[in-house]
C-alpha cells in the first residue's frame, strides 16, 4: 500500500464530479430573493422610475427626465427639510447613543438584583407604536401639559409655552421625543454586546488597579465597536426617514421649522398630486440614508 | 485558478444590467396612469324617473356616520325598492385615495364631495347634475350660493348653464363665538357692526388682562382666521375668482396684504392665545369652552360642543366687515354628495340627492348640528345656534357663503397653515407670504 502514489487530489472540491451544478446554491437563496425582489428591489426602481415623470397619480404621465431633480434642488423648503432631518440627526443619534453607553457603563459594571426589570423599562418606548408616542408627547408637551406643569412647580413658570407651536424650540421638541423612544434600544444593544466581553479582562484590568472609567473605555468601548455601529445606523436612518412623529405631533409646523423630507413625501404623493416629484424626492432621502450609512460602516470597520 | 466565480459574477451583473434597462426600454407602455376616456356618460339623464327593479346604491362619506345613518333609514323608508349601502372612512383615508376610488371600476356610486373632486370633475369621472338642478327644481329647496360652490369652475355641457357636480346636505360656517360672562367683564356688551370696533373689543379684552381671542393655529385655526379677514377685505368676486382658478387673478392685492397684516398686528398686540401656534382646533375650543379666552375663532361644527359646555354662555357673529353697512361674508362649505361616471343607476342616485333637500332630510341634518339647506323647514333652533342661523340667514341672502381659500390648489392647505403660522409669530412679511400662495397657485393652474 505504501508504495502506492499519493492520489492527486485537487486541493478545492469545487471540481468535484458528484458536485451538479455550480448554481445550486442560488436555488436555495431563490424563495427569499424573489421575495425580497418582489418587494423591495423592484418597488424601489419603481419609484425611481416614476421619478422621472410628472404625474399626479390617475391620468397619463408625462415624461420629464430629470426635471423632477432639478426642481428639488430649487425648493427652498425641500432643502430645509433635509437641514431639519440633520438636526434630528443629533437628537435621534449621538444623544441616545451617549446616553446608552452612559447607562451601559453604570449597569453593566456588575450584577444587580433587577436587571431585568429596568431592561424592560427602558425597551418599553421601543415597542409603544410611534404614533401612539406622538399623540402622548403632544399632550405632554401642551399648554396644560406635563412637562409646563412640572417647570411651573419648581418655579420656572417663565419658560412655560406650547412647545410644539414654538418656533425656536419645536424642532428641539420634535428631537428630545426620539431622544426618549431611541435610547433604550441603544442601551440594550450596548448591554447585549458587554456580555459578550470576557469577564477576565475586566478582573486583569481591576487587578491593575483601573478604576470604573478607565475600565470602560480600555474594555467595554473597544468591544462594542460592532454595537455602536449597528445603534448609529439603525438611529441614523431613524432620523432621516423620520415621518410619523413628526405628523402627529407637529405636521411640519410651526411655518416649516419641523418639515423633514418623509413628511414632504407623503404630502407631495398624497395630497398634492405630484408622484412624479415625491418620488424624486424619495429616490434622493433614499440616496442620501445610503451614503451616511455606508460611511458609517467603512469608519467602524476601518478602525478595526 | 478557477474561473467560474468570475464568470458567475459577469453573469449576475449582466443579469442587473437587463433588469434595470428593461424597464426603460418598454417604456411606452409603461407609462405610468391611464389616457383611456372614462366610459359612460358626463351628465346626468335628462329623466328623473327611478327603473322598478331592486337596486343598490353604495355611498362612500367622510362625515357625521350618525346623520348620514339616520338620512339612508328615512330614505329607504321612502324608496322600498332601493337600499343604500354606506361605506364609512375616516376624512384623511377618504381625501387621500379619493382619487384612486373614484377612478377605478369599483367607485362607489356616490361619494362626498372633497378637495379633489374638482380634478375629477374636470375628467368625466363624476356626473354633471345641472339638469336634475332644473327637474327637480333644486335652487328652490337650496340657497343657490351653496350649488354654486359646486360648479368646479366649468360649465355644463348638458344644459349649457353653470355645471353641477354635488349636492349639499349639511351647511358649514366660519364666525366668532363669544364667552358672554367674560365679555362683560371686559366691557363689551354687544357683537361688534364693523371691524374696527371688533378690533377695540379685543383691545378691551386684553386691557382687562384676558386672552382676547382663541385661535387653534396648529391645524386649519389660522385659516379660518386669515380667510375671516380677507372675506372683509377683498371683493367676493375677486376671491371667488382666485380660489376658482380664473385666469389672471391673484392674491397679491392691497386687500389681501391688508388681511395679511392684521393677522400680524393682533398678534404683536397680544390679541391671540400665548400658544395659538401649537394648539389644535379642537383644543382652542375646548380651552375657549373653560373660559380661557373672550372670542374664538371656528365653525359651526363646534356649536354642538359649546352649547352644551357653556349653555346660555356662548353666542356667534359672523366677522363683521369694514363699514356697517358691508354684506356679511363668511367661508363655509358643505357635506355634500357627488355621484359617479360609473354609476348604473343615476336615477336611483339622483332621487337620495333630491332627497337631501326634502324638508324630513333638512330635520335630520339639523339634529346633527349642521346647518340645513332649507332653514324654513325645521324646528327654530335655540341659543348659540339660533345665532348662527341667523347669521347664515344674512349671509345666504348676501350672497356672501365663500368656499375655504385651500380649495384653490391641493397644495395651497400646507402653504395657508404653514404661512399664517408664521404670520401670528411675525416671522413672514405679509407680501412675502401672500407671494408664496399666489407662485403655489400659478403653479397647479399653469399661469
Amino acid at each position: 500500500m505504501g508504495s502506492r502514489p499519493p492520489r492527486s487530489e485537487p486541493p478545492v472540491r469545487t471540481a468535484s464530479p458528484r458536485r451538479r451544478s455550480p448554481y445550486r446554491g442560488y436555488v436555495y437563496v431563490l424563495p427569499a430573493f424573489a421575495v425580497y425582489l418582489a418587494f423591495a428591489v423592484l418597488p424601489a426602481l419603481h419609484t425611481a422610475y416614476l421619478s422621472l415623470f410628472e404625474w399626479d397619480g390617475v391620468t397619463l404621465g408625462d415624461w420629464v427626465g430629470l426635471g423632477n431633480y432639478q426642481e428639488i434642488l430649487q425648493d427652498s423648503i425641500l432643502r430645509r427639510s433635509v437641514f431639519n432631518a440633520l438636526v434630528l440627526v443629533v437628537f435621534f443619534s449621538f444623544v441616545p447613543i451617549a446616553l446608552g453607553l452612559a447607562m451601559t457603563g453604570l449597569l453593566a459594571r456588575y450584577r444587580r438584583p433587577g436587571m431585568g426589570a429596568y431592561r424592560f423599562l427602558f425597551m418599553l418606548p421601543q415597542v409603544v407604536p410611534l404614533v401612539a408616542v406622538g399623540v402622548t408627547w403632544r399632550w405632554l408637551y401642551g399648554d396644560d401639559g406635563l412637562v409646563n406643569q412640572a417647570l411651573g412647580a419648581v418655579g420656572l413658570d417663565g419658560v412655560t409655552r406650547a412647545w410644539l407651536g414654538d418656533f425656536g424650540a419645536a424642532l428641539i421638541a420634535v428631537g428630545l421625543v426620539g431622544t426618549w423612544v431611541l435610547s433604550g434600544l441603544c442601551m440594550m444593544l450596548f448591554l447585549s454586546g458587554v456580555q459578550k466581553v470576557d469577564p477576565h479582562l475586566y478582573e486583569a484590568a481591576r487587578l491593575d488597579g483601573a478604576g470604573p472609567v478607565r475600565e470602560f473605555v480600555s474594555v467595554t468601548l473597544p468591544h462594542l465597536r460592532g454595537e455602536l455601529a449597528v445603534a448609529m445606523t439603525v438611529t441614523t436612518v431613524a432620523a432621516l426617514a423620520s415621518f410619523d412623529i413628526v405628523y402627529v405631533t407637529t405636521n411640519g409646523g410651526p411655518g416649516e421649522q419641523t418639515t423633514v423630507p418623509g413628511l414632504l413625501v407623503y404630502r407631495l404623493a398624497f395630497s398634492e398630486g405630484k408622484v412624479g416629484l415625491a418620488a424624486a424626492l424619495a429616490v434622493v432621502l433614499g440616496c442620501l440614508i445610503l451614503a451616511i450609512v455606508y460611511l458609517i460602516n467603512r469608519l467602524s470597520r476601518s478602525e478595526s | 485558478m478557477d474561473r467560474t466565480p468570475w464568470v458567475r459574477r459577469r453573469v449576475a451583473a449582466a443579469a442587473c444590467a437587463v433588469a434595470l434597462v428593461l424597464p426603460l426600454t418598454a417604456c411606452d407602455a409603461l407609462t405610468p396612469g391611464s389616457a383611456a376616456a372614462v366610459p359612460g356618460p358626463r351628465s346626468v339623464p335628462s329623466s328623473t324617473a327611478v327603473p322598478d327593479d331592486d337596486i343598490t346604491l353604495r355611498l362612500q362619506f367622510a362625515d357625521a356616520p350618525p346623520m348620514v345613518d339616520a338620512l339612508i333609514a328615512a330614505f329607504e323608508k321612502g324608496h322600498p325598492t332601493i337600499k343604500v349601502e354606506p361605506q364609512y372612512k375616516t376624512f384623511s383615508d377618504y381625501v387621500q385615495n379619493l382619487k384612486l376610488t373614484m377612478t377605478s371600476d369599483t367607485a362607489p356610486d356616490i361619494a362626498q364631495y372633497a378637495v379633489g373632486m374638482t380634478d375629477l370633475a374636470a375628467d368625466g369621472h363624476i356626473l354633471d347634475l345641472s339638469p336634475y338642478r332644473e327637474a327637480y327644481g333644486w335652487d328652490d329647496a337650496i340657497p343657490p350660493v351653496s350649488l354654486d360652490q359646486l360648479t368646479a369652475g366649468q360649465t355644463s355641457k348638458a344644459t349649457g348653464g353653470r355645471a353641477l357636480f354635488g349636492v349639499p346636505a349639511g351647511l358649514s360656517m366660519t364666525g366668532i363665538y363669544y364667552n358672554k360672562k367674560l365679555a362683560e367683564r371686559a366691557g363689551i356688551h354687544a357683537p361688534p357692526r364693523t371691524l374696527a370696533e371688533f378690533e377695540d373689543q379685543l383691545a378691551a379684552a386684553k386691557k382687562a388682562d384676558l386672552t382676547p381671542l382663541g385661535v387653534g393655529a396648529l391645524d386649519s385655526g389660522g385659516i379660518h382666521l386669515w380667510a375671516a379677514l380677507l372675506n372683509q377685505t377683498m371683493p367676493t368676486d375677486d376671491y371667488w375668482d382666485w380660489v376658482n382658478g380664473t385666469k389672471g387673478a391673484t392674491v397679491e392685492k392691497p386687500a389681501g396684504t391688508t388681511a395679511s397684516e392684521l393677522v400680524v398686528e393682533w398678534g404683536r398686540k397680544g390679541y391671540y392665545n400665548d400658544s395659538a401656534n401649537g394648539t389644535a382646533q379642537v383644543d382652542s375650543t375646548a380651552q375657549f369652552a373653560k373660559g380661557d379666552s373672550v372670542f374664538l375663532i371656528n365653525g359651526n361644527w363646534a356649536a354642538g360642543q359649546l352649547a352644551t359646555a357653556m349653555k346660555d354662555n356662548v353666542g356667534f357673529f359672523p366677522m363683521p366687515g369694514e363699514r356697517a353697512s358691508d354684506p356679511i361674508v363668511a367661508s363655509g362649505f358643505s357635506v355634500s354628495y357627488a355621484v359617479s361616471s360609473r354609476t348604473e343607476h343615476p336615477e336611483a342616485a339622483g332621487a337620495f340627492l333630491d332627497f337631501l333637500t326634502s324638508p324630513e332630510a333638512g330635520q335630520i341634518i339639523s339634529d346633527n348640528g349642521f346647518l340645513p339647506p332649507n332653514p324654513e323647514a325645521v324646528a327654530k333652533p335655540e341659543g348659540v345656534l339660533a345665532d348662527i342661523a341667523e347669521a347664515h340667514r344674512r349671509a345666504v341672502a348676501d350672497d356672501g357663503i365663500t368656499t375655504f381659500p385651500d380649495f384653490a390648489a391641493p397644495a395651497m392647505l400646507d402653504r395657508l397653515r404653514s404661512g399664517i403660522q408664521k404670520l401670528i409669530a411675525d416671522r413672514v412679511e405679509p407680501a412675502d407670504y401672500l407671494d408664496s400662495l399666489q407662485d403655489e397657485w400659478e403653479e397647479h393652474h399653469g399661469q
